[in-house]
């Protein structure tokens, strides 16, 4: 089976013009943005990415485009999740065509699925394509529905392409349990962790980062990881607290909040779509004097 | 840090004599401090009086060897009150205490109630943070600094959210105000929480396997992360095994290392033969019984 190591994952955000279409023009700049400033693969789009804003017909224009603009420079993993088995198994089979280098799926959107649902979900899914599976385990993003331990033991005997999680969970026990069985059974099993808090699941063994925040401030989600992967964890620490205070700051207005701060750094991408409101006059004014105040941002890069 | 359990004879009642052959064994083992009586030593299935006697065991029995510090939760705060008098009044090194049980207090409730307890005392206070357990209930990074300010003996937390952004939330807050403030973890998760400014946890296998949690923490703090790593996987998969019904599979383990300690009190069970048999074997195949003290 085909093997990525996908390290450093930006994931971009999707940038809309006025009349609400996406701007593909800002995106190819945005895509270059991201390989020009750190990023070892990207993931799109994902939820920051406004994923289910977006129509069928869209979420397949805008990955054929990036794979195409980004050539063999990195690879692209697409984010393939929806309520329906079906449909997201043909969206998985349209990335594969498109030339993505694996997919990534998260738990069904609404439904509760109980975990022997959840298993043939994620079985039809991955079973549709030869390409490398990554389940993105995100109980915030999805009304707590998460994966367990045991659900990934029997996915690894059920699915020779499932290649890992992104943990979004944040749960240590989880990623533990995760990494002192799934690597034993199936060699090269990673754990990726799902935003820039990245030491603590360095420590238990994950090998990669997903990083929204990559859009504001690649310099320093870089140094992490990189200190990160040569296990320089103490020396981590104060690049983990300054990308957590970021990550305080933008969390509340979520990708309102991202895209209004990628316009302060001089990156405009843009509002989000209906329905997420752009921030409010007084939640912006608070969002740029925070990022003003946040010393890190002085040395990252600003404009495209 | 180790918390013992609280043994008990067949009718349930408090076998004082365990006890104190427990505490020896815990501070000959290894461990740092002692403190007693966390949940897994059964507190809120004890009467106040068990309490303040067993509390006044441990600091007599530890004899100024290791700090001993008790845990003053009770489901009444007056009780806690009590509870912390007490043991400032007994020579005890601190008090821990978790947000208030049952009421799910809002944030400014849980304020009065630590400063309340802070000033009735001179005792540097743990508190203890346990959403999980508390119907989402925590102390926040905001009110851990609000604390620090107004408290000169809030001296730590005992976090038990065993979550990175929960973590990094109360240890910005926290050491940013007080750079001493100690960052302790529920159980031993020593690996995710060391790198981030941690400095030890409270132990929920040391009476089976106090060797294996000395190593864990010494590869955590000379910074050894591979090393760090396999520990860390073999003594939370052993939390797995004793977190149900915690601590009776624990004290179940207990009978198979040689150490028995009597039942667990009502309504927690008391672990079963099968049951024991059960922890007997994943102890053999993790090769506990090789490494790890037999018997007192």
């Amino acid at each position: 089976m085909p093997v990525l190591t996908p390290g450093l994952v930006h994931t971009p955000v999707t940038p809309f013009s006025h009349d609400g279409g996406i701007a593909l023009e800002v995106y190819g700049k945005l895509l270059d943005f991201h390989v020009a400033n750190g990023a070892q693969s990207l993931a799109l789009p994902m939820h920051i990415g406004e994923s289910v804003s977006l129509t069928d017909g869209e979420r397949r224009a805008l990955l054929e485009f990036a794979v195409a603009r980004l050539g063999d420079r990195i690879p692209v993993l697409a984010h393939v999740s929806e309520s329906g088995s079906a449909i997201a198994a043909e969206l998985a089979r349209h990335a594969e065509k498109a030339g993505a280098a694996a997919m990534i799926v998260t738990t069904p959107y609404y439904w509760t699925p109980p975990a022997t649902m959840l298993i043939e979900h994620f079985v039809a899914i991955g079973a549709a394509t030869k390409l490398p599976f990554f389940i993105y385990n995100a109980p915030e993003e999805m009304q707590g529905a998460r994966i367990t331990a045991d659900l990934c033991r029997e996915l690894v005997a059920k699915l020779p392409n499932f290649a890992g999680v992104v943990d979004l969970s944040l749960d240590w026990q989880f990623m533990i349990e995760l990494m002192t069985d799934a690597p034993r059974v199936r060699p090269g099993f990673q754990l990726i962790s799902g935003t820039e808090l990245m030491v603590s699941p360095a420590a238990i063994g994950a090998t990669g980062m997903f990083a929204p925040l990559a859009a504001i401030a690649p310099r320093m989600v870089r140094e992490l990881y990189d200190l990160c992967r040569a296990e320089k964890l103490f020396e981590a620490r104060p690049s983990q607290e300054q990308l957590a205070a970021l990550r305080q700051s933008i969390k509340l207005g979520g990708v309102a909040a991202l895209k209004a701060a990628m316009r302060v750094m001089g990156r405009d991408c843009g509002e989000p779509r209906a329905p997420v409101l752009a921030l409010e006059a007084v939640s912006l004014q608070r969002l740029v004097s925070e990022l003003e105040a946040i010393a890190l941002l002085h040395s990252e890069p600003r404009g495209w | 840090m180790q918390s013992p359990v609280t043994p008990f004879t067949d009718d349930f009642s408090l076998d004082l004599p365990t006890f104190e052959r427990l505490l020896d064994f815990h501070v000959r083992t290894g461990a740092t401090a002692i403190s007693w009586p966390h949940h897994k030593g059964e507190s809120l299935s004890l009467t106040i009086a068990e309490r303040k006697l067993l509390a006044e065991a441990a600091v007599r029995v530890v004899n100024g060897r290791i700090p001993v510090t008790i845990h003053v939760s009770a489901l009444a705060v007056e009780d806690t009150m009590e509870l912390a008098r007490h043991a400032q009044k007994i020579g005890a090194d601190g008090i821990l205490a978790i947000t208030p049980y049952f009421w799910t207090p809002s944030l400014p409730a849980i304020e009065a109630y630590f400063v309340r307890l802070c000033r009735a005392i001179e005792l540097p206070v743990l508190s203890y943070n346990s959403p999980s357990y508390l119907a989402g209930v925590e102390i926040t990074g905001a009110l851990m600094s609000r604390l620090i300010e107004r408290l000169p003996n809030f001296a730590g937390v005992k976090e038990a959210s065993f979550n990175s952004e929960k973590f990094l939330e109360i240890s910005r807050a926290a050491l940013s105000s007080r750079p001493d403030f100690a960052l302790l973890t529920g159980v031993e998760y020593l690996l995710p929480s060391i790198p981030l400014g941690g400095v030890g946890s409270y132990s929920a296998a040391g009476s089976i396997c106090p060797n294996l949690c000395s190593q864990l923490y010494d590869a955590c703090m000379q910074g050894d992360w591979p090393r760090a790593r396999e520990l860390q996987y073999k003594v939370s998969w052993l939390w797995l095994l004793f977190r149900d019904q915690y601590p009776s599979s624990l004290k179940g383990g207990m009978v198979m290392m040689g150490r028995p300690v009597g039942p667990t009190r009502p309504p927690l069970p008391t672990a079963s033969k099968q049951r024991q048999s059960h922890i007997r074997s994943e102890l053999e195949r993790l090769g506990i019984f090789d490494s790890e003290p037999h018997g007192w």
